[in-house]
């Protein structure tokens, strides 16, 4: 204990390390009300850093070359020792950062967080949701199983539809005219690179508009739950009386944390294969277009609205005009009120969205 | 969703590739290249649209295992399946269709192996004096994947009594129905991502050896050769039994791991009631 | 005050060793992963005595799981080669009459230094490294 004491000491003296811990970690005061929503933020963060972290353990083993990559993922999952689970871990772990993330945005949504001054968190939030999604793409094609094939080949197809820059926008994403070892080296590049720079950057940024801004309370549990933000000049948004981040509320986010590793392992130990159809396991074959190819369950909306409408420009001017309606909410949606149950238009609005969502999911898993 | 024109872009990429391939190889189509996806040969354009006495070979060989595996008219006949004017010109190597003595010499071309232990059983030593041809059991165009139904009363009693055919049949129900079975467990690892090439190829071997065995017609060597045969497959049936137990090994661990983590949950629970200010 | 200060001591300490099994369950699958593997390499050599083999006579051996075979060429050359059949997997045969490989399947055929000379196989039989040190054949 005196031997930490003394490391401590030894750094505090240099460069006031117990100051800053102080200021941002005891004396940074949370509001009493504070629930357990408001832990899926580290929750991501925890989920992020898992998925480096296993991501840099499989580039040891993965080959990103057409003629081996499969190979080189069969090994991983049969021949190297706990590389089954590595991989698992990356591949499962990858769905459920993107459920924590939809649970994420949900809580934020019906807490009415989004609104001002909160802006940029909801802009930031959603780019990191949008890049989370890509991200996911590019590295399902990496396996270069039937899967990975054909799911990407129908994927980039989407981009058909923009009239006039289609079939080039097409090209250029796959890198040739159809998937091949061009496409592979791009979204390697992209899965491993550049996408994982870009939602660091904005996961500091993110966090740094937290932190500036200061958390919002929720609004539950209060006669007046609207939004008292003047809009006049900067100021950091206090709650007096309330709880320290450390240690109470870092307890809170260690079990949240501690849950969702419970849900991860479960899913990792007991049914990984929930997300391996059987062609995860055929290496692609150019030649051979398997029968029922799906995108990943958070795609399936995506994709039924697209086989829903005949016109597929249609399709996809509809999500690209709910993808933005949702970027740029706090702009549309400027009222004061927060709690969700004194928003009647906001509830009607976004629990349809919800249900229509799920429900295109559902049809087109079923389709 | 552009399906349609990425099938057409697929179908055309796939029928200029087999186009190629065929012009090269004159008879033999990559496997890879599934049989409808191939550049339809005169013979088929040609012979559908004809009577039945000329349709109905190309209407049997659509469901046979040539099909499947990519084997057309000309892999047996010969000529050539590009030129419609020429198709059936000997010069183009057409060979027509076998007399009945030719039969095995016709099929051996391509099973050198079944040949070789057919020409030496009793049913080969009949060849030309009123014994079987391969035909006589397996048919002509609807060939399908050989199996011990094959051998059956009604078949075999054709020409002789069904007796020593049901001895050979018994000795050998036990190890087709291993191999089937382990066939399944193995399409089954496969599913779940597990490396089942090394076996794969094993019991394809085994499958093999032991298929060669149905032209023999010979009980004492099925007999003795059953009991190499099924030692072989133990081997594999007992990598398998590996492959579960390490399957439940995970499963153990992840119980403990699962555990763990809710217990870590429970206790920081606890812990943080005990900060509440 | 007292009390919950010593139950706070006293989770703290459970939590603490609950934190230390859970990094040794994630720290040895990670060393395990990372950690040389020792059978791949030097492991399953075949060795085989040089007269063994007689000129224009081949030797079926098992080599690294899967079937093998040493081939003499008339003239004294030495080949090893996979006898597994590049078209379906059959394990191809030596023909010493004809100086060839026939695969009994289909009816490949290969010569002597695995080269497709007639039927279905698609590319060579695989080649396998092979040394002649001190009147003995190592394959691998």
């Amino acid at each position: 204990m005196a031997v930490i004491k003394k490391v401590v000491d030894w750094i505090d003296v240099r460069i006031g390390i117990r100051e800053v811990a102080e200021k941002e970690l005891t004396e940074y005061i949370l509001p009493r009300t504070i629930n357990a929503w408001y832990s899926m933020g580290s929750v991501l963060l925890f989920a992020f850093v898992l998925q480096v972290v296993s991501g840099m353990l499989l580039l040891i083993y993965y080959v990103p070359d057409a003629d081996k990559a499969f190979k080189s993922v069969t090994a991983i999952m049969n021949d190297v020792p706990y590389g089954w689970l590595i991989r698992m871990c990356h591949a499962v772990g990858s769905n459920m950062m993107v459920l924590a993330l939809l649970l994420h945005m949900l809580s934020v949504l019906f807490m009415g967080s989004y609104k001002k001054p909160r802006e940029l968190n909801w802009v930031t939030g959603f780019t990191l949701l949008a890049l989370v999604q890509a991200i996911s793409l590019t590295g399902y094609l990496l396996p270069w199983s039937q899967l990975s094939f054909w799911a990407t080949t129908v994927a980039t197809n989407s981009a058909n539809a923009i009239p006039v820059v289609g079939p080039y926008l097409v090209e250029f994403l796959r890198g040739s005219k159809l998937v091949g070892p061009p496409t592979l080296g791009r979204f390697f590049a992209l899965h491993v690179a550049f996408i994982p720079a870009v939602i660091g950057a904005l996961i500091g940024a993110h966090l740094f508009f937290i932190k500036r801004t200061g958390i919002s309370a929720p609004p539950f549990g209060q006669k007046d739950s609207s939004n008292h933000w003047q809009g006049d000049r900067y100021r950091h948004e206090e709650h007096p009386g309330g709880i320290p981040f450390f240690p109470n509320f870092v307890l809170d986010d260690l079990r949240s944390i501690a849950i969702y590793m419970a849900c991860l392992m479960a899913v990792v130990f007991f049914d990984p294969y929930l997300f391996f159809p059987k062609d995860a396991f055929i290496p692609a074959n150019p030649f051979v277009t398997p029968a029922h190819i799906k995108p990943e369950w958070y795609f399936l909306a995506n994709y039924q609205t697209l086989k829903t409408f005949s016109n597929e420009l249609i399709g996809l001017s509809l999500q690209g005009a709910a993808m933005t309606f949702l970027a740029l909410l706090p702009f549309v949606d400027r009222g004061n009120e927060r709690h969700p149950l004194k928003r009647p238009l906001f509830m009607v609005c976004s629990l349809g969205g919800l249900l229509l969502w799920i429900g295109f999911s559902i049809w087109g898993h079923l389709s | 969703m552009k399906y349609r024109t990425l099938i057409t872009i697929h179908y055309v990429t796939r029928t200029l590739l087999s186009a190629l391939l065929l012009v090269i190889t004159a008879c033999l189509v990559s496997t890879q290249v599934s049989a409808q996806g191939a550049a339809e040969p005169v013979c088929i354009t040609c012979h559908s649209t004809l009577p039945e006495k000329y349709s109905l070979p190309v209407t049997l060989w659509r469901t046979s295992i040539h099909a499947e595996n990519g084997i057309f008219c000309s892999g047996c006949h010969g000529g050539d399946p590009q030129d419609a004017v020429n198709a059936m010109s000997p010069a183009r190597g057409f060979l027509g269709a076998p007399k009945e003595p030719a039969i095995p010499a016709f099929c051996g071309r391509c099973h050198v192996g079944v040949l070789k232990d057919y020409l030496t059983s009793a049913h080969g030593r009949m060849l030309g004096k009123g014994g079987p041809t391969c035909v006589t059991c397996h048919g002509n165009h609807h060939i399908i994947k050989a199996s011990l139904e094959l051998i059956n009363e009604k078949s075999c009693s054709r020409c002789h009594s069904f007796d020593r055919a049901r001895t050979i049949l018994a000795s050998m129900q036990n190890t087709e129905a291993m191999i089937v079975a382990l066939d399944m467990r193995l399409i089954a690892f496969k599913s779940i991502g597990t490396d089942t090439e090394k076996l794969e190829k094993e019991l394809f071997t085994v499958r093999n050896h032991f298929h060669s065995l149905f032209h023999n017609v010979n009980v004492d060597l099925v007999t003795k050769e059953s009991v190499v045969i099924q030692a072989e497959l133990y081997k594999i049936r007992d990598a398998l039994v590996q492959m579960d137990t390490t399957i439940w090994k995970r499963k153990m661990a992840g119980a403990g791991v699962v555990s763990l983590m809710l217990l870590i949950a429970a206790v920081l629970h606890i812990f943080k009631k005990n900060f509440k200010l | 005050m007292e009390k919950m200060n010593s139950r706070r001591t006293f989770l703290g300490v459970c939590l603490g060793s609950l934190g230390i099994i859970a990094a040794a369950m994630v720290s040895w699958p990670i060393f395990r992963y990372l950690a040389p593997r020792s059978n791949s390499g030097s492991a399953g050599k075949v060795v085989i005595p040089v007269t063994d083999i007689r000129e224009g006579d081949a030797r079926f051996i098992e080599y690294a799981g899967s079937a093998a075979v040493l081939v003499r060429k008339r003239g004294g050359d030495l080949v090893a080669l996979s006898a597994v059949c590049t078209h379906l997997g059959c394990i191809v045969q030596w023909e010493s009459d004809k100086q060839d490989f026939l695969c009994p399947c289909h009816g490949g055929h290969y010569s002597a230094d695995g080269i497709v000379t007639a039927g279905p196989p698609p590319k060579p039989l695989d080649k396998l490294p092979f040394t002649v040190t001190g009147g003995n054949i190592i394959v691998g």
